[in-house]
């Protein structure tokens, strides 16, 4: 199957080693990801609160590329999954919308139909379970906290996890060989959404502390994140904060790249803010006892 | 979509509110701020003019609070709609127009820098992506929607 891959603005231009992972963990899977030319998605915090027809407009205009190319369109940001997901679900229950949409995007050639489908990266994984597994070659053995973040799983209308009681990242975490560590308010928000990130950095920090001590608590030895942003709040959010949690933060998909037996560098977790180096050190030794040095994985 | 008070409170169900706190209690946000959730759907519900409150923008938009209403009020879509109305009134923090102005300029809320092309190379993807922002004629495209949607005027509006 191919998808077109929705990198979006943070894992693009902040966090190139997040879309560098994506590739080589679906390159893996054995699913095809095709790029086509996206904006902004536009960010569901900022713009949805200014004004919500024009988030609909500038939403439907990427989910109107992809299905022009007849691809469904795949998020690996949770932002990216809260505007596209949302708009797409929206136009499809108002079908009178389509028709106020379109004018819009006529005035630039373009048409959204409502024929293809936003996905979110992880239920991607979750269909492809057993080859992920086939996939693994080195088993890790750390203790991760995941941070599921809000838009994956809410509004729950929308279907997926139940947003209380999710299990799917677990899954996945110990298919990959590592322990997912249990702490308080392990489903709360990252402090970043809904336009406070930049609009009230003291309480977006704030927030953010509270969860990085019940993550240092747990003694987690790195965080496990499925969207961009919230990995630019947990990475460098940890920076800005005067207590130094330096907890070393990795996107799902670098963590699943490590267990393929691919080394860190290429999966430029050297380019975090947060060290990263005790999660490669372990990784190295990982893959030690799999590999003679001159197999390693070089994908 | 119609935007007035009595129609927040019509489309996200505000009058079944019956101020239980669950929302409050609920609130990442209101651990560390003075947004109290309840008081803005109380407020809302009764007609009350709760458009200049700055704690509007101290949600986060996580939707644990709408998630656990017991009586199913809409409370985080309300608020996202009120905001609406607050930045039509120029309430708003004025950083997001930086955000909002890099969109119309590269079609990105967070543009490329040299820095990041570098370390796109040096991980072996291609140095600029293949977006609308890399491509010119795509680009002024999408700067035409944006003069044609009303955020742009909104904004304009704010910086009169
Ligand atoms: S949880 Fe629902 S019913 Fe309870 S106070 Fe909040 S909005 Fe009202
Ligand atoms: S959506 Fe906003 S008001 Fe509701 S719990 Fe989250 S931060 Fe609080």
């Amino acid at each position: 199957m191919r998808y077109s891959l929705f990198p979006g603005c943070i894992a693009k231009n902040l966090y190139p080693s997040i879309e560098k992972a994506t590739s080589i963990v679906f390159k893996e899977l054995g699913i095809e990801l095709v790029e086509d030319p996206y904006t902004c998605c536009p960010a569901p915090g900022v713009i949805r609160s200014y004004d919500f027809d024009s988030w609909l407009v500038i939403a439907a205009r990427n989910i109107a590329t992809a299905e022009a190319k007849g691809t469904p369109l795949l998020t690996i940001c949770n932002g990216c999954y809260g505007t596209l997901g949302a708009a797409d679900r929206f136009l499809k229950a108002h079908p009178e919308y389509i028709e106020r949409v379109n004018r819009f995007l006529a005035t630039v050639d373009m048409r959204y139909l409502g024929a293809t489908r936003v996905v979110h990266f992880v239920d991607l994984i979750k269909e492809s379970l057993p080859q992920l597994k086939d996939a693994v070659r080195v088993e890790l053995d750390l203790k991760v906290a995941i941070h599921y973040g809000c838009h994956y799983l809410k509004p729950s209308a929308h279907g997926g996890e139940n947003p209380e009681r999710p299990e799917i990242l677990e899954r996945i975490v110990e298919c990959l060989g590592c322990e997912s560590v249990d702490f308080p308010e392990k489903l709360s928000c990252c402090g970043a959404g809904g336009g406070v990130w930049s609009g009230n950095e003291d309480l977006s920090l704030a927030i953010l502390h509270r969860k990085l001590n019940f993550i240092k608590e747990a003694g987690a030895e790195c965080i496990i994140d499925i969207c961009p942003f919230c990995h630019l709040q947990l990475d460098q959010g940890q920076k800005r904060l005067k207590t130094r949690f330096e907890i070393p933060v990795l996107h799902l998909n670098q963590l699943i790249g490590l267990s393929f037996g691919v080394k860190d560098k290429i999966l430029g977790l050297h380019t975090h803010m947060v060290s990263t180096r005790n999660i490669a050190k372990k990784a190295k030794k990982a893959r030690k006892d799999l590999f003679e040095e001159n197999e390693e994985k070089e994908i | 979509m119609a935007l007035d008070l009595p129609t927040i409170i019509r489309n996200f169900d505000l009058r079944k509110c019956m101020q239980c706190g669950k929302c409050s209690a609920s609130c990442p946000a209101g651990f560390e701020s003075n947004l109290r959730t309840r008081m803005i759907i109380y407020m809302a519900k009764s007609g009350m003019d709760v458009l200049d409150l700055n704690e509007l923008w101290s949600c986060t938009t996580c939707y644990t609070c709408q998630e656990r209403c017991p009586k199913g009020v809409k409370v985080t879509d309300a608020i996202i709609f009120l905001r609406n109305l607050a930045a039509r009134r120029g309430n708003f923090p004025r950083i997001h127009l930086t955000a909002i102005k890099a969109i119309y300029d590269t079609s990105n809320g967070f543009p490329l820098t040299p820095e990041i092309s570098k370390i796109r190379s040096l991980l072996g993807l291609q140095k600029e992506p293949a977006d609308v922002a890399h491509n010119e004629e795509a680009l002024s495209k999408f700067r035409r929607l944006m003069e044609s949607i009303e955020i742009i005027n909104i904004t304009r509006e704010a910086q009169k």
